[in-house]
Parts: structure tokens; C-alpha cells; sequence
């Protein structure tokens, strides 16, 4: 019996995956938990894997294509079945979001339900007047009466977020197709947040909300996406769809510059010492690295190397446990002091970034957590990591200074309290014992949500990890 | 040059004026001549043209609309007069299957050329059986043509059109409506079949209505702009056919549509108004399309019970702020 394979929800906050590549053909025979294809969700590439057994009679989405969560993609059965009839029923318009119960309610990501900016309407001239039920009404009239008692319902659902319908006449729609003003995610003036003429100037000059982008994006997949008008005279842009990961991107720390209340406190740190322990112990690494190398194989055979990062992973770790609030985040009623130092770290990759976590990093050696840096960080560019190797940090790094950043202010990555921006090993005069003499400093900005981390509290922590620094040994003995 | 004159002097004078001016057209019904009208709108008629053109018949009209049906398949111009639209159900069959149907039967040999007329809908506690709109049973039928003029000019202008006209017209008239005043011009004017008229121009809101309607309509406007909500009313004056452009333009304008009319909700003019404006000014929607109409049930007798069930200004008022409210800013508590 043939049956249709729809995208399954290989992330928790996935609602739609860009299909890499097939690992099977048409025709091809198909074992329980096989590897059937690659998919890159917002946040990884993931395995999508057969959960039956039997030929893979047709694809259905071809390599490259954006998918919507449950769409179908292949159709899976006996060899030589038709399913010709099962594929034309699985491509058949999709229950309207509202009405499926089986699909999954996407559970809102933090901030991903950004609020439109509140528009300030002029006092109303007409007062809202709902109809009491009973009254003698003549069929017509009392329908309708009972039809916006269905949108108070729709409407409150619409206030949680997860209809995620725009309540907006024929009429508002139309004027904003025609001035190119995207209605997703907005919210109007209406009763309900209906969307009313009148708001279509204040949403013509919105940013595009998390969801629109996300919407706008899947245009652009299509190719049905026209850019942002731009003058005749000028040349137009060249337009770049969205990954999944960029999306992703834009809207968390759209979120976080928007709703997390950023301060910085920069210091610049004597690295002096840390670049010779570095040395040392990269030194040390090689030459044991020499000898139990000898025989494996030459790929294999690179000796392990501790990076400034990896010590300073090491080192913010250990401040975090000596200042503690530092190492928490907000809660909407209370401040969640972390008892786990897990570090995100950011890790560039050609198409964005993302922020694998090194848990207890505080319990864990420098080597051990350089080993684990580059693993993560090597499959962060084959976009290998699941989602949870990439969430639940409680603080985050950023280096720029391997691409050689002086110094910078980073986004908090929510929900953490605090990020650390750290910059390049600058080679210039420090003034030691009164003299001038050759020397390196490290500029590095904290910043931290201020609902969460007060300035004295940075201070402390960011004075914890100068002491640590500039006395190296100590980021070691923990 | 006009002057003001009541609905049914207005009528009169056109049925006079085409009397003089083509001997085919004769006027036929119960009461019309010795008694001068039910309603006195046949008043002197007989004194003026004699009893060969203004006929007295008795009680039966399925006997003389099919004689009318007759003479005009025959090539006479005939005005059957109902007491009122209710008594046309005894003559509906001759209505249905003969004056909507002669013309496509005989391969289009013989025209129909009349017109049946007669108050319609509510009055004044005439109860369940003489109060009913029977445009919408009619407006219905291919073959016919319906009109309802709210205003004496109208009234004039449409009866001139409808006696013209070649194919059965069913004029629409109404027990209230027959002392009202108006300009009214003299001589010769016309009012096209098939031509809905703006009668008050407004951006907020269209009420599609007609008749009688057409007052309380406007009633209600002038409280609403009060409320600062400008209401354009378009008096539809003819029911079939019915003129979609004129509906369609003022909703495109307005964004928003109430149909008021009397007659049950259920189906009806109103039904078909709301169809048009949906179907070819969805995109210009605002708000749902909402009908004020007579309640689901057969008319009271009881005075206040009535005045209840047709439809008020008070009931277009709440209509139309319905529609509007959708369209504006939440209240602020």
C-alpha cells in the first residue's frame, strides 16, 4: 500500500526546510530509518529518514526546493504501484491552517511574535455596538451579529498568536497589493486587530515583520518575489532569497536589539601573558602530538592547538562562576540564575552564523574544550549540528579577532544575559615598571541585558576576567 | 416646468399623457373608473377617455390580467391595475406562463406589450395577506420587467418607460407612498428602465434600496451624519433588470454595502443586489454585505408589532454602523 511522505518537523521551531539533496532515487528500494534526503531547517541541515520500508516510487520536490512543514514530498510503496491518483489527492489545497488539527501549532520562538509598531488611531466615530442575542433581528441581520461574535473568538485566538491570521477586508487587501504593503504579521487599529483602510499608511512604512520575512522569502524562492521598488533611473538590486538560517537570523536579533535593553562595558586586557601560555602550551601539544602521531594517518595526524578563544572560553567560564549574575537571563517574572555555564560560541559560516554551546565549560579543560570547538565548529560549516547542540547557552563569545576587529560591541543572543565581544591581539607600547616597552592588549566589550545584569555586576565579572587573563595559570587551576 | 405634486397625480398624469398620446393604450381593474380608483390614483380618468379605455372589471384577476395578456399579445397596450400586488397571486399563473413567456413560445411573434401595477408591500395594519412584497417573486422570472419608484418624478418618468415598453412591465407602487410630494416635470419626461439612481451622495457607506425604503433610507442617513458616517443611497428604481454598474460603482466607492427593502429576507432583490456587489466589487469590500429587510415571519396586525418587523431607520442605522465600525479604529477601552 503506497502512501505519500510528507516534511516532517525535524526542528522544534521548523515550519519549513529547503530540501539539500535526495539520498535515494525513484525506484530505489528504501529500509526502516534510511536515509532518504537532506533538509536544511532554520537551524541545521538535518537527516530526513524513512520510518518504512519499500521503493521509493516518486519524488516529489526536487533538490533545492523550499518545503512547508507536511508538504508532500515523495510517495513510498510496492515497486511498480500507481500512486498516480495518491499524489494528484496529496497535492489537493491543504486544510486552511485554522481548521487542521493536525497540524502542529508552531510554538512561537522567542520574539518571534514581534509586535507591530502600535499605530495611534484618532479617537473612533462610531462606537462598536454588538447586538444582544435575542433580540428580534431579522435572519440577515442576526447572522452577521453572530458572525463577529466568531471573530471575537478568531480575535482572541489571533491575540495568542497562534492563528496567525490577518483579519483584513477584500478591500484593505486590495490596497495593499496595489502599494505593495505586506499584511503579514500585522496588526490594525480594528476590532480584534483588524486591519482597517486607514492603517495602510502607518504598515506602508513598517519594517517587514519576523513572519513577513519569512513569507517574503518563500516568494523569492518562487521566483515570484518583486524587490522593493527601486527608481527606473537606478539599477536594481540583485536579490539573494532567504535561507531558512538567515531568516532565523534576522528575526532573533531583530528581536534582541529591539526588545533586550543592550549596555556595554569594554576593558582592554594585558594579553601579554595569555599569548605566552598559548605558546607554551601549543608547544607542549606538538610535541606530544609528534610522538603519538607518528604512525596514524597524515589528515589525522595535525596536532591539537589551543586557540586565544579556546582560553578565553575557558577564561569567561571561570568568571562566570565567581559572578554568577552574570551568567543568567531574564524571565518574564523572575531573574533565572543559571546553575550551568555553557558558552555559545560564535561561529562564522559562509551564510550566516550560528552559536554552537560548549556545556560546562567551567568543569572542562582547555583542551577539551578546544577539541570540542573545532568539532563543532567544522560541522557548524557542513551545517551538521542539531538544534540542541545549538540552543540553551547561557552566555555567549564572539571573536572577530581572527578577521582583525580592534574592538566591537556583539548582539545578545537571547534568551542569555550577556555577550562577549572580544577583538585582535594588538601588538603595541604598554607601559610596564614605568617603562615603555613592546606589549599586547586584547580589547573586549561585555554587552549585557540591563534587565538582567546591572553595570556594578558586569564590572565585577569583566574584572574577573582581567584578573584571569593576566594571570593565565589561574584560567587553567579553574 | 416642474411643480410638486403627489405620487399619485404624478402617476395619473403619466398614464393620461400616454392615453392622449397613443390610443392603443387603455387602462382596465377593479374600481379604476366609476369609483375614481381605490387608491384615487385612476381619479377623472373615465370621465376623460369613456368606458371603451378605462374598464371596470369585476373581481377576478386572473380573468382580466389575462385579458390584458391578450389584447397586448394582439397589439393593444394595456394598464391592468391591482388593487394591490397581494390580489396578483390569483393572476400569476397568467403572469408566469403567459406574459413572461409569449414572446419566447411564439419564436417571438408576438410581443407583450403591459403593464400591471398596484400598490405593494406594507401599508397600514392591512395585515399578513395585503401586506407582502411580491416584487421579489417577480423579479425573478425572465421575461418580466420590474420596477418601484420612491419619488413622483420617478413615478411619472418610469410609467412613461414602462408603457413604452414592449415586454410585460410590473409596476411596483405603494399605499404609503401616494400623498407624498415632489418636483415633478411637466410634459414628456422619461426615466429609463434598468437606471438606479445616487439620491443622496455619501462616502461612507452604500444603502442599495428602493420604494418606499428609499425615505426611511434616507431618514436614517441624515441621523447617521450626525454620527459623522456619510451615506450615499442608490434608489434602485428598477428591480430587473437590475442595474449592477450603478451598485457597483458606488460600493467601489464606498467600500462598504446595506440593502434595505421590505419582504423577507430569504432570497429576494436584496439577495441578488448583495450577489453583484460581492461578485464584481469583492476586492473594493470592506465589510460583509448586510440586508435590512421585513422580519422572517408573515406580517402582524398589531400596530407595534408592524412597525416592529418592517424595516425602521432605527434598524438601517444599526446596519450601517455595523459595517463602518468594521472598517475604523477600535474603540480605545
Amino acid at each position: 500500500m503506497a502512501k505519500i511522505l510528507n516534511m516532517p518537523k525535524l526542528s522544534p521551531t521548523m515550519e519549513e526546510g529547503v530540501l539539500v539533496a535526495w539520498h535515494k532515487n525513484e525506484g530505489d528500494s528504501v529500509d526502516i530509518d534510511d536515509l532518504l534526503a537532506e533538509v536544511e531547517t532554520d537551524k541545521a541541515t538535518m537527516e530526513f529518514r524513512s520510518f518504512d520500508k519499500g521503493t521509493l516510487l516518486k519524488i516529489l520536490v526536487q533538490a533545492g526546493e523550499s518545503v512547508k512543514l507536511g508538504q508532500a514530498v515523495a510517495a513510498l510503496g510496492n515497486a511498480g504501484e500507481n500512486v498516480t491518483e495518491l499524489i494528484a489527492q496529496a497535492a489537493a489545497p491543504a486544510p486552511a491552517r485554522t481548521t487542521s488539527p493536525t497540524l502542529p501549532v508552531p510554538s512561537p520562538a522567542p520574539g518571534a511574535a514581534a509586535p507591530a509598531p502600535v499605530v495611534v488611531a484618532p479617537p473612533p466615530q462610531v462606537p462598536f455596538q454588538p447586538v444582544s442575542r435575542g433580540s428580534l433581528l431579522t435572519r440577515t441581520e442576526r447572522e452577521a451579529a453572530d458572525a463577529e461574535s466568531a471573530d471575537t473568538e478568531a480575535g482572541a485566538a489571533d491575540a495568542t498568536g497562534a492563528t496567525g491570521q490577518v483579519l483584513a477586508s477584500p478591500y484593505v487587501r486590495k490596497v495593499a497589493r496595489e502599494r505593495g504593503i505586506d499584511l503579514t504579521g500585522a496588526h490594525g487599529t480594528g476590532v480584534h486587530g483588524r486591519i482597517v483602510p486607514a492603517d495602510l499608511d502607518s504598515l506602508a512604512t513598517r519594517p517587514p515583520s519576523s513572519d513577513s520575512a519569512g513569507h517574503a522569502g518563500a516568494a523569492v524562492a518562487q521566483g515570484a518575489h518583486a524587490p522593493a521598488p527601486t527608481p527606473a533611473s537606478l539599477a536594481a538590486p540583485e536579490v539573494r532569497p532567504l535561507s531558512p538560517m538567515r531568516k532565523t537570523i534576522a528575526r532573533r536579533l531583530a528581536n534582541s536589539k529591539a526588545s533586550v535593553p543592550h549596555f556595554y562595558l569594554t576593558i582592554d586586557v594585558d594579553a601579554e601573558a595569555l599569548v605566552a601560555l598559548r605558546e607554551l602550551i601549543n608547544g607542549q601539544l606538538a610535541e606530544v602530538g609528534k610522538n603519538t602521531n607518528q604512525k596514524k594517518a597524515s589528515d589525522e595526524a595535525k596536532p591539537l592547538k589551543v586557540s586565544l578563544n579556546d582560553l578565553l572560553v575557558k577564561a569567561v567560564a571561570a568568571a562566570l562562576v565567581r559572578v554568577p549574575e552574570c551568567n543568567a537571563q531574564f524571565d518574564d517574572n523572575a531573574i533565572l540564575v543559571h546553575r550551568r555555564v555553557d558558552i555559545s560560541v560564535a561561529v562564522a559560516i559562509p551564510d550566516g552564523l550560528v552559536t554552537p554551546v560548549v556545556r560546562n565549560a567551567d568543569q572542562k579543560s582547555v583542551v577539551a574544550i578546544a577539541s570540542e570547538i573545532r568539532d563543532l565548529a567544522s560541522r557548524a560549516r557542513a551545517k551538521k549540528l542539531s538544534p540542541k547542540e545549538m540552543s540553551d547557552g547561557t552566555f555567549s563569545i564572539s571573536n572577530l579577532g581572527m578577521f582583525g576587529i580592534d574592538e566591537f560591541s556583539a548582539v545578545i543572543n537571547p534568551p542569555e544575559g550577556g555577550i562577549l565581544a572580544v577583538g585582535r591581539v594588538r601588538h603595541e607600547p604598554v607601559v610596564k615598571d614605568s617603562a615603555v616597552v613592546p606589549g599586547k592588549k586584547i580589547a573586549m566589550t561585555l554587552s549585557c541585558d540591563h534587565r538582567v545584569i546591572d553595570g556594578a555586576a558586569g564590572a565585577a565579572f569583566l574584572a574577573e576576567l582581567r584578573s584571569l587573563i593576566e594571570h593565565p595559570m589561574r584560567i587553567l587551576t579553574g | 416646468m416642474p411643480r410638486v405634486i403627489r405620487f399619485r397625480e404624478a402617476l395619473r398624469e403619466a398614464m393620461i399623457e400616454e392615453m392622449e398620446r397613443d390610443d392603443r393604450v387603455f387602462l382596465m381593474g377593479e374600481e379604476v373608473g366609476y369609483y375614481q380608483g381605490a387608491y384615487k390614483v385612476t381619479e377623472g380618468m373615465l370621465e376623460k377617455f369613456g368606458p371603451r379605455r378605462v374598464i371596470d372589471t369585476p373581481i377576478a384577476e386572473g380573468g382580466f390580467a389575462g385579458i390584458g395578456i391578450g389584447a397586448a399579445m394582439v397589439g393593444l397596450r394595456p394598464i391592468i391595475e391591482f388593487m394591490t400586488w397581494n390580489f396578483s397571486a390569483v393572476a400569476f399563473d397568467q403572469i408566469l406562463n403567459g406574459a413572461a413567456k409569449i414572446r419566447q413560445i411564439s419564436g417571438g411573434q408576438l410581443n407583450c406589450p403591459i403593464v400591471f401595477r398596484g400598490p405593494n408591500a406594507s401599508a397600514k395594519q392591512v395585515g399578513s395577506q395585503h401586506s407582502q412584497a411580491m416584487e421579489h417573486f417577480y423579479a425573478t422570472v425572465p421575461g418580466l420587467k420590474v420596477v418601484a419608484p420612491a419619488f413622483p418624478a420617478d413615478a411619472k418618468g418610469l410609467m412613461k418607460s414602462a408603457i413604452r415598453d414592449n415586454n410585460p412591465v410590473l409596476f411596483m407602487e405603494s399605499e404609503t407612498l401616494y400623498s407624498i410630494k415632489g418636483d415633478v416635470p411637466e410634459g414628456d419626461i422619461i426615466v429609463p428602465l434598468g437606471k438606479a439612481q445616487i439620491i443622496r451622495p455619501g462616502t461612507d457607506c452604500t444603502i442599495v434600496t428602493y420604494s418606499r425604503m428609499a425615505h426611511v433610507a434616507m431618514e436614517a442617513a441624515m441621523t447617521l451624519e450626525k454620527e459623522g458616517i456619510s451615506v450615499e443611497i442608490l434608489d434602485l428604481r428598477s428591480l430587473r433588470p437590475l442595474d449592477e454598474d450603478a451598485i457597483v460603482q458606488s460600493v467601489r466607492k464606498t467600500h462598504r454595502c446595506v440593502v434595505v427593502h421590505e419582504g423577507w429576507p430569504y432570497g429576494g432583490v436584496g439577495a441578488e443586489v448583495a450577489d453583484r456587489a460581492q461578485r464584481l466589487a469583492f476586492d473594493w469590500l470592506d465589510a460583509p454585505i448586510l440586508r435590512v429587510t421585513t422580519f422572517d415571519v408573515p406580517m402582524p396586525y398589531n400596530a407595534k408589532l408592524e412597525e416592529l418587523c418592517t424595516p425602521q431607520p432605527e434598524r438601517v442605522i444599526g446596519a450601517v454602523r455595523r459595517v463602518v465600525s468594521r472598517g475604523r479604529a477600535a474603540r480605545s477601552t
